[in-house]
């Protein structure tokens, strides 16, 4: 009874600390914005793969389409998926364009131009980078006994997001923005009885950091 | 006689049953881990070539697996099949790359029986390498695979011999097991092979050659038609 007394006030302290600290910066340089917003036509935001070292995590690819989506109802967001498979073998890790006039020797192939009209996609989106653990310290206990179950201890660690958008605009084949950010932040967990997670929202700022940004430049309301 | 040998009383028959089945959950425990690779693999979206190319799979192929055995009692050993995905995504790529695709019914050689074609692919997978987790101490999945490829004659003659490479990676981070894991990393893997096979083959110097002389064949052949004569194509092996 004593322990579920003890309990109680530990998870509502979980609850009303929230999230970590995280830090974060955003650079831009776009051009050419289309002012009245791109109508009709569909975006595709795609991450790059070719590094051998890191991958661009495809949920982080799916969280700016959400963001951007979500925001501007009438701003189409192809999937990543949707969008590899209709073009395949295209836009794989080793054959996907690494600059903007690859897609003329792309679009001589027939089916390929074809299926590009069909999907009326105006800008293409690629999204380079990675969210990293920076450092981590601290160890915590757990056991389980017949009285119960807890922990006891503090872990911190810390998470470094640095993505890079690049716009392409599909009429033009050229490139007409880039987008920087990157946001770092600690996450804590100390542990007594319950553990307590303190997590810093890294990726998901860097998520709406870089949404935001091509928001504005895709949307007319922003 | 019999009748009385086997008829044990039903209490005893039920323990038996619960012995066996407990004795099978152990053994199935000891087990390695078993992944039969599964996954979805898109058509290619191309100009299919004009040819009527034949498939061939090889046993050793069409029932392709790996396995790793454990180094200790704390990790566990692997069997990954990827036979059926293998089959499944090279049907896939190669029917939607040439105009027609056949699959023999038996190995191109002189005196076996088979369909016309114009030529017959033979893939192999010569060599597969992978990590887990536990030997690279990251949480990173890769698989790398290197085909070998036959094109041949329907008698067997060689027209070209190529190999090429594969690979595949996943992060552990977005799925929910290890099985989950490596069968996305073999996934990824097969779909870079059709990719770099799609992209590659009419590059491969021995394939380019010879489409280059079934073109002028195909060229000298039309030139010699009389103007009014208008037939399909026929398909004739080289």
């Amino acid at each position: 009874m004593n322990r579920s007394l003890l309990r109680f006030p530990l998870l509502c302290c979980a609850l009303a600390v929230g999230p970590g600290c995280v830090t974060s910066t955003v650079d831009e340089m776009t051009f050419n914005e289309p002012a009245a917003g791109i109508g009709d036509a569909s975006v595709v935001i795609l991450g790059r793969r070719h590094a051998s070292d890191y991958e661009t995590e495809p949920d982080f690819i799916e969280c700016v389409g959400d963001h951007i989506a979500s925001r501007d109802k009438s701003i189409d967001v192809i999937g990543e998926l949707e969008f590899i498979n209709a073009l395949y073998p295209w836009f794989e890790p080793r054959t996907a364009p690494l600059r903007p006039e690859d897609i003329d020797r792309l679009l001589l192939q027939e089916p390929v131009a074809e299926k590009m009209a069909e999907l009326k996609t105006e800008y293409m989106i690629w999204i380079d980078g990675s969210t990293v653990r920076t450092d981590s310290a601290g160890s915590m206990t757990c056991g389980i006994g017949p009285g119960g179950a807890g922990c006891f201890g503090f872990g911190t660690w810390g998470n470094d997001a640095n993505y890079e958008a690049t716009i392409w605009d599909f009429t033009d084949k050229a490139e007409v923005g880039r987008i920087n950010t990157s946001a770092s932040g600690q996450s804590y967990m100390p542990a007594v009885v319950v553990p307590i997670p303190i997590i810093a929202p890294v990726q998901g700022t860097a998520c709406d950091g870089i949404g935001d940004q091509l928001l504005e430049f895709l949307s007319s309301e922003f | 006689m019999s009748r009385s040998m086997i008829s044990v009383p039903d209490r005893y028959r039920s323990v038996a049953l619960a012995g066996l089945l407990v004795a099978l959950a152990a053994l199935a425990g000891c087990g390695p881990t078993k992944v039969v690779v599964e996954g979805n693999f898109p058509q290619p979206l191309m100009e299919p070539l004009p040819l009527t190319l034949g498939v061939w799979y090889g046993e050793d192929f069409a029932n392709h697996e790996f396995f790793d055995e454990a180094k200790g009692r704390s990790e566990s050993s692997w069997l990954v099949q990827t036979g059926a995905a293998q089959v499944q995504m090279w049907d896939t790529l190669l029917g939607g790359m040439f105009e027609n695709l056949v699959h023999m019914k038996g190995p191109p050689g002189p005196g076996q029986m088979n369909q016309v074609v114009n030529a017959v692919l033979i893939p192999h997978v010569d060599e597969l390498q992978y990590t887990i987790p536990t030997q690279t101490n990251v949480k990173v999945y890769e698989i790398w695979m290197r085909y070998r490829f036959e094109l041949v004659k329907v008698s067997g003659e060689p027209i070209a011999e190529w190999t090429m490479s594969a690979y595949g990676k996943t992060p552990t981070a977005f799925l929910q097991s290890d099985q989950a894991a490596v069968n996305l990393a073999a996934v990824v893997a097969l779909r870079d092979a059709g990719a770099n096979f799609a992209t590659g083959f009419t590059r491969v110097p021995e394939v380019q050659q010879w489409l280059q002389v079934r073109d002028k064949q195909a060229h000298r052949r039309q030139q010699s038609k009389p103007p009014a004569a208008v037939t399909n194509e026929e398909v004739s092996p080289l």
